[in-house]
């Protein structure tokens, strides 16, 4: 969805952002280091979120904050749904899903496992 | 008790975020389709117990979760069947297998009941997480309500995703009529169906925090929204990609 939101907005990103990197996110995206690795410490439990939180609220203001602690606790969820119940994605075939899937190795998830059976 | 109180909170919090959040808790108190509210809001208990438990670390570390045996840190009031599923939802859900939801089957917990179960640990996880990402103390659980649970199971059910039935993009009839806005549906969107409530509420949920699912197909500026679609999908990809997750 990265990359589709990119395309409609004729905008580059990068997708190196999606693993981790923070010169990716600077890509295309207004505060793109500050929500991916704001996002990231929520998701992975570790120890710079309030760090992270802070820099965020320093960068974008609070309701960029809001905004963000919404979409990322969304995720949390949206996550452990799909796993949880094994969905598998819904177009496997499709060349630009393909193609993301590739760039950003998720086939080395276990739960690709999901998808690769259907 | 008025419950999400944001009045007092670090930052100007959306009105629409504390409702979708009020209003979850009234629903999550309440008897459910195959949970009681006592053991609806055990479950949501757990979801937060997963996070602490010692042996859902252990098994995090491990190989195989199989491999590591013991009792999990947990609550009263539900079967042991019940706390596994919850605390793996929360701490290990990206290496839940067919096997695993079949052998819980077996030990007692219906797919009907596991389906709801999964809503209420992620309608719950998702606001304890806002809560934590915002530095907030989480919200004390409801009272539950006592009442008898619905067993309401949709008429039209199909096989052909995921580790439990669902229902298939033409299936939303009679009750589920609407159970997708604009007529078109996702694997997502159909893997909590065999308990629609629980797609329901994580629809109320997701309306607030992320996206309506008509809203999902605007790629532009959302007007009630500071931060834009690309800025929501950096953040959802780095949360998918933390989680493990290939869907």
């Amino acid at each position: 969805m990265l990359r589709v939101s990119a395309l409609y907005n004729e905008t580059e990103v990068d997708l190196r952002a999606v693993n981790g990197d923070a010169k990716g996110a600077a890509v295309g995206v207004e505060f793109g280091p500050e929500l991916m690795l704001f996002a990231e410490s929520l998701a992975s439990r570790d120890e710079d979120l309030e760090r992270r939180r802070q820099a965020l609220l320093n960068a974008a203001g609070p309701a960029v904050l809001v905004d963000a602690a919404g979409v990322a606790a969304n995720f949390q969820r949206m996550v452990r749904i799909a796993d949880a119940i094994g969905i598998p994605v819904d177009d496997r075939s499709g060349e630009m899903g393909r193609h993301v899937r590739a760039e950003l190795d998720l086939e080395r998830f276990p739960s690709a496992a999901n998808s690769v059976s259907v | 008790m008025t419950f999400f109180d944001y009045d007092q909170a670090p930052v100007p919090i959306r009105p629409d975020i504390a409702e979708a959040h009020r209003d979850y808790w009234r629903k999550l108190a309440r008897p459910g389709s195959w949970w009681t509210g006592a053991e609806r809001v055990a479950i949501a208990a757990e979801s937060r117990n997963a996070t602490t438990c010692r042996l859902c670390m252990a098994r995090k570390q491990a190989l195989s979760p199989e491999s590591v045996t013991g009792e999990h840190d947990c609550g009263d009031g539900l079967p042991a069947t019940a706390v596994d599923a919850a605390h793996r939802v929360v701490t290990d859900q990206g290496r839940i297998t067919r096997r695993y939801v079949e052998n819980s089957v077996a030990a007692g917990l219906t797919k009907e009941a596991y389906v709801e179960l999964v809503g209420v640990v992620v309608a719950t996880m998702s606001i304890d997480e806002f809560h934590r990402a915002l530095g907030m103390e989480l919200e004390p659980l409801p009272t539950p309500e006592p009442g008898e649970i619905s067993r309401y199971r949709p008429a039209v059910l199909s096989e052909d995703i995921g580790f439990v039935p669902t229902i298939p993009a033409d299936g939303a009839v009679g009750n589920e009529e609407g159970l997708w806005p604009g007529g078109r549906t996702a694997n997502v969107l159909r893997a909590l169906t065999l308990v629609p409530d629980a797609l329901r509420d994580w629809l109320d949920l997701a309306r607030a925090q992320y996206l309506s699912v008509e809203g999902m197909a605007n790629m532009g500026q959302d007007e009630a929204r500071s931060i834009d679609r690309m800025q929501m999908e950096l953040i959802a990809a780095r949360v998918s990609a933390v989680n493990e997750c290939f869907y």
